[in-house]
């Protein structure tokens, strides 16, 4: 399915645009290199940002599940924790104040940002705090770093204003092979990394408690995971700017397609996931209002936040009537009804749930809601 | 009660007479010429036709954004129920970049702006309604769902500024809200509608506090749950959009200032209504003011000339800070 997909949407991304190469003339002009417009075209134009498309989607996939399952929630996704805002802070920047510096900094600037957004996170929320503590402290870090983001642009020219805009969004467009090149180093460091990651997220699910009786630090193994999704968004960020919630559509979409699968087996598929959402998205990007270019990042935004948001609930219906089905994990999880009007007592629990098949959607699903209605009928002194 | 609204009151009108000392242009003493009658022609043109609606605009919206924030908060059960995060102010914001992109609305028309935001926020609170309807009352899956039609609007908003890319310059300011260049006509739009609609607000506060007591008990004190919603629900929105559209997305002012005004003046609506409003203005204004002077500060020490900090820069970075200390403070169970 993914391979499908995957091919479909390349051959479209290479063959489609204004010198539309048909299929059966791609070889033809890839071969041809510099010697026809075709070749140009496909050569120098469109096969980096195919290469690049796929790179960024395959490590902010990845990313997102390492997100996703270190904390134990569906909704961690780089743009709640303020790591995307503050790698995007330190590209933009010295774009605003001017500053002219070497392409290969760029990068560095993002990790440092980036860094600098999700430390603070975590500092702000004390490491020692519940997972969904930390994503709603990460919710307002990376609301304040979009705030210092804002104010450069209102000081920033015309002319740059476009530029960041159109950077901030995610945008592909005009990007070389030296883009893409400038991509190995990182990956070269993140992708044994995310192997070594892989088992320890597999523990992280079973809840804090659980992992420590099974020898894995939990803070540690967190604050790892954050590290791992800083190296693999940084540089993709510095190339190609924040593409909006790919982190939250693509682990989801693994695990719809695998739903019994564990975390182990989810990362490749989410990275495959994340490759085919930037390039299906970069389609439309490049060609839905064709002389104007629009930014990836707008087209995942609108496209991925509703898709998931149906994965998200198709997957706790399917999980709902499977549960009343076998009744065991019925009985270990209890499931949100639909209509919970009554505060639960049982909401301050650990997640439980979590040594389940599947279940890792229930603790976020209610965790990440911060504050539900139960603290009101706490706080209101009635 | 009563010497806690004289106290915030008196420190109101201390922000609002910071507000118009700060800024740049004129020095403190020439406000005081002017006040006392004097002042020459420019003086007297920049504190009547700038720094007065200015510093109206921002009261008047600081309250309307308190309003609708405790009201939302009240009506959906859920202390993190701001405008920002149920989609009415992305929605608010993306209706009037819609409305100045298609060319119905512009600075020449903010009546055209102030119900294009109306229809917008309007628009945003139904995609909510519409998500959450089916998945049950549920106030955690609000505040999720909340996020993420926010996310969707903002991502149509950038579509949309990124097909008149000539707006983006005038919008931004909507994005992160600020109230440089605001003028009488800004304030004559806002006051009425504020006032309207605070008053339709102040009306529902009974049912309201029935409402935070949970369905069950509304319901059987006989109250029509739904319809009691809907109505303030409606007030929230208009709310928002006013202020969205008079001072653009002022970042957790909505979110916050309800919290500090259940802090102040307790549980009952019929108080803290009028009192998060008085807080709205205040923290609004107050911010203003230490904005402008900041970014004169700023000028000067970097010495250039088109630094100016927006109000919603100064908010957005306060109420993260708030809201940190809120987080830390409260047990980790509770969240």
């Amino acid at each position: 399915m993914v391979i499908a997909v995957l091919t479909v949407a390349s051959v479209c991304a290479l063959c489609l645009g204004t010198p539309y190469v048909p299929p059966h003339r791609l070889v033809g002009a890839v071969l041809d290199g510099d010697t026809t417009l075709a070749g140009v075209v496909v050569n120098e134009l469109r096969f980096p940002r195919l290469v690049l498309a796929l790179i960024a989607g395959a490590c902010l996939g990845a990313a997102g599940l390492v997100l996703q399952e270190a904390l134990r929630n569906p909704l961690a996704v780089p743009e709640m924790l303020g790591v995307s805002s503050g790698a995007a802070l330190g590209v933009a920047a010295p774009l605003v104040l001017t500053l002219s510096l070497p392409a290969a900094v760029q990068p560095l600037l993002a990790l440092g940002g980036a860094a600098l957004g999700g430390g603070l996170t975590l500092l702000a929320a004390g490491l020692g705090r519940s997972p969904s503590a930390v994503l709603l402290t990460g919710a307002a870090v990376a609301a304040a770093l979009q705030a210092a983001l804002l104010v450069l642009m209102v000081m920033a020219d015309q002319l740059d204003l476009q530029l960041i805009y159109r950077y901030l969004l995610g945008s592909l467009s005009a990007r070389t092979w030296e883009d893409v090149t400038g991509l190995w180093p990182w990956l070269l460091v993140a992708a044994p990394a995310l192997v070594l990651c892989a088992p320890v997220l597999s523990v992280m699910r079973l809840g804090d408690e659980d992992a420590e009786a099974l020898g894995v630090r939990a803070q540690r193994a967190r604050l790892a995971a954050l590290a791992i999704a800083v190296v693999l968004i940084a540089p993709v960020t510095a190339v190609c700017g924040p593409v909006a919630w790919v982190g939250f559509l693509a682990p989801h979409l693994a695990r719809w397609f695998n739903p019994y699968a564990g975390a182990v087996r989810w990362l490749p598929w989410s990275a495959a996931w994340g490759a085919v959402v930037v390039t299906v998205a970069d389609v439309p990007a490049r060609l839905a209002l064709a002389p104007v270019e629009t930014p990836a990042g707008a087209w995942t935004a609108l496209l991925g936040v509703p898709a998931g948001i149906a994965l998200m609930r198709s997957r706790r219906r399917d999980r709902m009537t499977e549960g009343s089905r076998t009744g065991a994990a019925a009985v270990r999880t209890p499931m949100p009804g639909p209509r919970t009007d009554t505060p639960r007592p049982d909401v301050e629990a650990p997640p439980a749930g979590g040594r389940g098949n599947g279940s890792q959607e229930e603790p976020g699903a209610r965790g990440t809601a911060p504050l539900p209605g139960e603290t009101t009928g706490t706080e209101d002194p009635r | 009660m009563r010497w806690r609204f004289v106290a915030l009151s008196a420190l109101a009108v201390v922000c609002a007479g910071l507000e118009l000392v700060a800024g740049r242009g004129m020095s403190p003493g020439a406000v005081w010429d002017v006040l006392g009658g004097g002042g020459d022609a420019t003086e007297r043109h920049i504190f009547l036709q700038l720094r007065l609606p200015r510093m109206l605009v921002a009261l008047g919206a600081g309250a309307c954004l308190a309003m609708a924030g405790l009201i939302l908060q009240s009506a959906l059960r859920n202390p993190l129920a701001g405008p920002e995060v149920t989609g009415v102010t992305p929605g608010a914001v993306l209706g009037a970049v819609t409305a100045t992109a298609l060319g119905l609305a512009g600075w020449e028309s903010p009546l055209a702006v102030v119900l294009a935001a109306c229809a917008g926020g309007c628009a945003g609170a139904l995609l909510l309604w519409l998500l959450v309807g089916r998945g049950g009352g549920d106030p955690a899956q609000t505040a999720v769902h909340g996020v993420l039609v926010s996310a969707v609007l903002g991502g149509l908003t950038a579509m949309v500024l990124l097909v008149e890319p000539g707006e983006l310059g005038s919008v931004v300011q909507w994005l992160v809200g600020t109230t440089e260049g605001r003028v009488w006509e800004h304030w004559h739009l806002l006051w009425p509608w504020a006032l309207v609609w605070g008053v339709a607000a102040w009306l529902l506060t009974g049912p309201l506090t029935l409402l935070r007591c949970g369905d069950d008990i509304a319901m059987s004190a006989g109250l029509s749950v739904r319809r009691a919603r809907t109505l303030a629900l409606m007030c929230a929105v208009a709310l928002t959009a006013g202020a969205v559209a008079a001072v653009g997305a002022l970042g957790f002012v909505g979110l916050l200032v309800p919290h500090l005004a259940m802090a102040v003046f307790g549980a009952d609506l019929r108080v803290g209504l009028p009192g998060a409003a008085l807080l709205g203005a205040i923290v609004v204004c107050g911010a203003d003011a230490a904005a402008q002077l900041s970014s004169r500060l700023l000028a000067a020490t970097l010495d250039s000339g088109r630094l100016t900090l927006p109000v919603g820069a100064l908010t957005a970075c306060l109420g993260a800070a708030l809201l940190l200390v809120v987080v830390r403070r409260t047990p980790s169970r509770t969240f």
